[in-house]
């Protein structure tokens, strides 16, 4: 039997060999991300073993009183340098310092103090050295890469008095690739005492020390407990650190190989319904050969091992293939995050661990296999006789199931809508696991009812083509309608890719044009001034400056703060998030939507509330309620008063729970003195060109101020939505080349057992160029099949999403991205047509009697 | 270039000069056609008998243009076929031929009106209405035009082909064993119209065959043998073309 299997394979290479692609890509995807995981691991246990190098011992402070500070102290530091056990010991310490960037923006930057001893430092000079004087900084490659700036310029800081610091750039030092690296924010390395200067309270986070010699770590534990007498203060060994840093580590692994495997997941799934196809067509085919096999006396066990044995070898070869390629797609990967890194691209680490190797090999070939089965039994269902029948009719039969189709079909999307209404309420990391597997539910009962969508879907985009292209048209129509499993399997792999693709664009899209509307209809300003530091509001003076402009009509400064309502005591329920507006600014440059009452300007004690906080705090127009500050740095309570409510808004996320005039604020709230924001309309007739220069002028002196426009924040938020779709599109890109691979596949093997059939239509008078035609007809009906109903699940599925996001404060404006999706529906067509080329030139290649010759 | 017409005054709708055609190349090559001259009247309905491998087939693909020759000419009406393109080829065979096939002459996804219909609909032309009436009654195949192939006997089957050759009026049929897996009362009603279409209708039909029954249905039966013409016989009947084949060694 081995003999007749391995005959069959090389008769049967070529047509095995794009299906083994298909197979070969998704196994890839997966040793990818394995790999890719891998190396990301080790990255990162370096970059931590960096942190727990050389440590014996670790103090921080636990268990800090209220009103304590979480900081290991200089004294205790001092005491544990003392300590006789102690060879060396360091505080670490890092503060958030503001970073002047090129136009003398302030941006939020991390400054880390570079441990004194060299044994305990964690960063590894790239470029210059480490600083060694008080105004040397080195800086984190990344950030000097982002920041433009090279060893020997001076780097600013800004420190608590708004005052900037000047330092020179010594040299660059490199972090360890890690998962974190595509978030964390920029990073520079001072010495203690420089960055002591930045620090409102002395002290470390953690304390670390290198045993004298000859003491253990668990003595150098006992003897610093001793010593280190700040209360809550905590010791533990270096080996008990390493052990932490691992499993916290942990805890958070896996973000990005996590998602990356969603991806490999859709990419095998497409990859075993192309293979599923291939092996039904293949059965089909060999109707005759198998059923000869039965007159000879093969039994029904020998052809069904015969046909899987077949699927085993395919899936072997092509894991194989998939391996090496997903070491590829693996290095590729870290460049392309390294790039995104904009770093100098550390080594690629390429492990390969047997599991690998294990998963690589069992995917494959279950997967193969798994997608061969029902084809092999239906390949020993062929009775013996079939082999006198003339041309095998490999139609598939689909009524007689349909009643069930439906109704497995029904259960799976309402399991599927569940799910992804879930996936929207919930709001943690699992949502993305629920509505990933809500998305895939959706799918399963959209492949389920697949076969019988294919006739009228058919019917339904043949027609125009068959109107326009004449007779080839009609005839692909109804070659793409003949075998609806067929059809429907080769679609489906598409509409897997197209599904997932457009339901992340409508939902992207959908916020972001909730925020844009939220952005125009509430906030009309020109431009906001902000503070471009989370802590440090901006001057008063600045909005003075602002207003006396030429160019600007109006500077409304706004100022927020939470207030509590008397009768919720300590209750949550009972705080109210209030912004404080000047006057003249509602309706101008806030426009909340009225929903009872009238809003025009707020008087003193006049308090407008949003319809949310009103339902939360029984609170209507006309009732009067007693209002307590609550100061976020005492956390006691502030002024009172009583405030009446005059109206109530339509919740909208960029104004809070209520608004009160800026007196009436500042009653509640003495102790602000700056403003959180500035809105600057500008006057009518100033060009956006000439009102910027003249705000930026204004700004110039303040650091800390930033000018956002809406348009800038629109462009932005865009910016980052293509960002995102750009990543989603790569990874389902892959998907969608395997289904594309799944249209030539199956239309090579039809064009094959339509040999005769062309050669009849040709002999009747059906050109060359109208046989490709029709072929690529019909490529491109089962491409729009798959494209469309993928965008109707995508974008059905979109809706469920948008509608479970919103909630009472944001109603998510659902968008359908309609020039992506023509992009999308033309690409599809394009890519149709290419897929369909080979198998097109072959048919017309084919001479007639030739044709007409082979059985 | 002048019409090539008979002796009696008759127009030639085909016709053959030395034709030769080779398979293979080399040690294996193999002259299917070793010079063949041979005509055919319009109006006539004429088989082509000959024992198996003796180059039948070979000599009406040739006839009809589906297949390339490698010496003489062909001409169908007066188009010398042999140094027309691909493009012009299938023009030919789609506005002057009709096909009769042995087997599969039937698209499966078309129903058999459709079937009928698909030559004129790929030239883009109408079928005369009258004229399909008259095909579709005289074949019997009324009650079976919405059905598809896989539904119909396989005598329906090669009386939709039959309907389908003729319903363009080409300028000759060419059928290859179109009663070849037929019993013999489906292939007597296949036979009738085809000699029908010759006598009434003045349709031009070669034909291709084994039987020698089906053989006397036709005006003139010529015989081929190793590829060459091996004689003819008009107003032929079952015997007497059973006595040429025997004659020939078949
Ligand atoms: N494609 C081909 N390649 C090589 N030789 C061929 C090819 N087609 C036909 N022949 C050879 O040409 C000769 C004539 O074949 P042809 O099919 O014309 O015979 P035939 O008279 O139609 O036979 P039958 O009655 O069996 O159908 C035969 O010897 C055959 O082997
Ligand atoms: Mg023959």
């Amino acid at each position: 039997m081995l003999a007749t299997i391995l005959a069959g394979l090389r008769a049967r290479a070529a047509r095995l060999v794009l299906s083994s692609l298909a197979i070969a890509l998704g196994v890839a995807f997966v040793t990818g991300t394995q790999v890719l995981g891998a190396a990301l691991d080790a990255n990162a246990r370096d970059g931590l073993a960096r942190h727990a190098r050389n440590v014996d011992a670790r103090i921080t402070v636990d268990a800090a009183e209220p009103g304590q500070s979480t900081l290991v102290s200089p004294e205790t530091l001092a005491a544990v340098r003392r300590a006789p056990e102690v060879a060396a010991a360091d505080g670490r310490a890092y503060r958030e310092v503001p970073l002047l960037d090129g136009a003398g923006k302030a941006v939020p930057a991390v400054a880390v103090a570079l441990e004194t001893d060299q044994r305990l430092r964690t960063a590894d000079p790239v470029q210059g050295h480490l600083p060694t004087g008080p105004t040397e900084i080195a800086m984190q490659d990344r950030t000097a890469a982002t920041r433009g700036l090279t060893v020997g310029q001076q780097v600013t800081l800004l420190g608590t008095d708004d005052q900037p610091r000047t330092f020179t750039l010594v040299g660059t030092y490199q972090q360890a690739l890690t998962r974190s690296s595509l978030y964390t924010s920029d990073q520079v390395l001072l010495l203690p005492e420089a960055l002591a200067a930045f620090a409102d309270q002395p002290g470390f986070t953690e304390v670390v020390a290198v045993a004298a010699a000859g003491v253990s770590q668990e003595q150098l534990v006992r003897a610093l407990s001793a010593v280190a007498t700040q209360p809550g203060v905590a010791v533990t060994t270096g080996a008990a650190y390493t052990q932490q840093l691992l499993d916290t580590f942990g805890s958070q692994a896996g973000q990005i190989t996590y998602i990356l495997t969603g991806f490999a997941l859709v990419a095998l799934v497409v990859a075993a319904l192309v293979i599923y196809n291939t092996f039904t067509i293949l059965v089909a085919q060999r109707t005759r050969e198998l059923a000869l096999l039965r007159c000879v006396g093969a039994d029904r066990g020998q052809v069904f091992r015969a046909v899987l044995a077949e699927a085993v070898a395919m899936g072997l070869v092509a894991a194989l293939f998939g391996l090496g390629g997903g070491v590829g797609v693996s290095a590729l990967l870290q460049l392309s995050l390294g790039a995104f890194g904009g770093a100098a691209v550390p080594a690629v680490r390429t492990p390969v661990s047997l599991t690998t190797v294990l998963t690589a090999l069992g995917v494959g070939v279950l997967v193969t296999v798994l997608a061969a089965v029902l084809p092999a039994r239906r390949a020993t269902r062929v009775p013996p006789v079939a082999a006198m029948r003339g041309q095998p009719d490999s139609s598939g039969e689909v009524a007689r199931t349909s009643g069930w189709r439906v109704a497995a079909a029904l259960l799976l999307a309402l399991a599927g809508a569940g799910a992804l209404v879930l996936g929207g309420r919930i709001n943690n990391e699992t949502s993305i696991t629920v509505t990933g597997a809500g998305t895939m539910l959706v799918l399963c009962a959209a492949v389920t009812l697949g076969p019988l969508l294919v006739g009228p879907v058919n019917r339904v985009l043949g027609a125009l083509p068959a109107l326009l292209l004449g007779v080839p048209a009609k005839l692909a129509a109804a070659n793409a309608g003949r075998n609806p499993r067929r059809t429907a399997a080769t679609m489906a792999a598409l509409m897997i890719g197209v599904t997932v693709v457009s339901m992340v664009n409508v939902v992207a899209t959908s916020a972001k044009a909730t925020v844009d509307a939220e952005i125009d209809q509430q906030l009309p300003a020109d431009y906001t001034i902000t503070s471009s530091l989370y802590d440090r509001a901006l001057p008063t003076a600045l909005a003075d400056q602002l207003a006396a402009l030429d160019e600007v009509a109006t500077a409304a400064p706004t100022r927020t703060g939470d207030i509590r309502v008397d009768g919720a005591a300590e209750n949550a329920a009972g705080h109210l998030w209030l912004m404080g507006v000047g006057d003249g600014v509602i309706g101008t440059l806030v426009r909340p939507e009225t929903a009872t009452g009238q809003l025009g300007s707020l008087g003193p004690d006049e308090l407008a509330i949003s319809e949310q906080a009103a339902k939360r705090t029984g609170l209507a127009v006309g009732s009067t309620v007693p209002a307590v500050a609550v100061s976020t740095e005492s956390q006691g309570d502030g002024p009172r008063r009583d405030l009446r409510v005059v109206a109530v808004y339509r919740d909208a996320s960029g104004l809070g729970d209520a608004l009160v005039g800026m007196d009436t604020f500042t009653g509640l709230h003495p102790e602000q003195t700056g403003y959180d924001s500035i809105m600057v309309k500008l006057a009518d007739g100033v060009s956006p060109q000439a009102g910027r220069a003249a705000v930026e002028r204004v700004t110039a002196a303040t650091p800390i101020a930033r000018i956002d426009s809406a348009a800038e924040t629109k462009a932005e938020l865009g910016g980052q939505l293509d960002q995102l779709l750009a990543f989603v599109w790569a990874l389902v890109g892959l998907a969608v080349v395997i289904a594309l691979f799944g249209i030539t596949n199956t239309l090579t093997l039809s064009v094959l057992e339509r040999t005769r059939e062309s050669a009849l239509l040709r002999a009747l008078g059906l050109t060359r160029g109208q046989l490709r035609l029709m072929l690529v007809v019909e490529a491109v009906l089962m491409a729009l099949m798959g494209s469309v109903l993928g965008l109707v699940l995508g974008i059905g599925c979109g809706w469920v999403m948008t509608e479970s996001l919103s909630s009472a404060q944001t109603q998510m404006l659902f968008t359908v991205p309609y020039g992506q999706t023509g992009v999308l529906l033309l690409g599809a067509v394009v890519a149709a047509v290419l897929s369909s080329a080979l198998p097109a030139r072959r048919a017309a290649r084919s001479s007639v009697v030739a044709a007409m010759a082979t059985a | 270039m002048s019409a090539v017409v008979s002796q009696l005054g008759t127009r030639t709708a085909v016709a053959a000069r030395d034709l030769v055609k080779v398979y293979g190349k080399g040690d294996t090559a193999v002259r299917a056609l070793a010079g063949v001259s041979v005509s055919f009247a319009a109006g006539e309905f004429t088989a082509i008998m000959g024992p198996s491998g003796s180059g039948k087939s070979t000599l009406m693909h040739c006839l009809a243009g589906l297949d390339t020759v490698d010496g003489g000419s062909v001409h169908i009406g007066d188009t010398d076929i042999t140094h027309l393109g691909d493009r012009e080829l299938t023009r030919l065979r789609r506005d002057r031929i009709g096909f009769v096939f042995q087997a599969f002459n039937l698209l499966p996804t078309l129903t058999a009106r459709q079937n009928i219909l698909l030559g004129l609909e790929l030239a883009g032309r109408k079928a005369d209405q009258a004229w399909l009436d008259t095909i579709v009654d005289t074949l019997g195949l009324r009650e079976r035009l919405d059905h598809r192939p896989t539904e119909l006997s396989g005598g329906q089957q090669q009386r939709v082909a039959c309907a389908r050759a003729l319903v363009a009026r080409p300028d000759v049929v060419f059928a290859d064993e179109p009663t070849g897996n037929l019993d013999s009362r489906s292939g007597a009603e296949v036979l009738d119209f085809l000699r029908m279409s010759v006598r009434r209708l003045n349709q031009t039909v070669i034909m291709v065959t084994h039987d020698p029954v089906a053989a006397s249905y036709a005006d003139r039966v010529v015989l081929i043998a190793d590829g060459a013409l091996a004689g003819e016989i008009t107003q032929p009947t079952a015997d007497s073309v059973l006595a040429a084949l025997a004659h020939l060694g078949a």
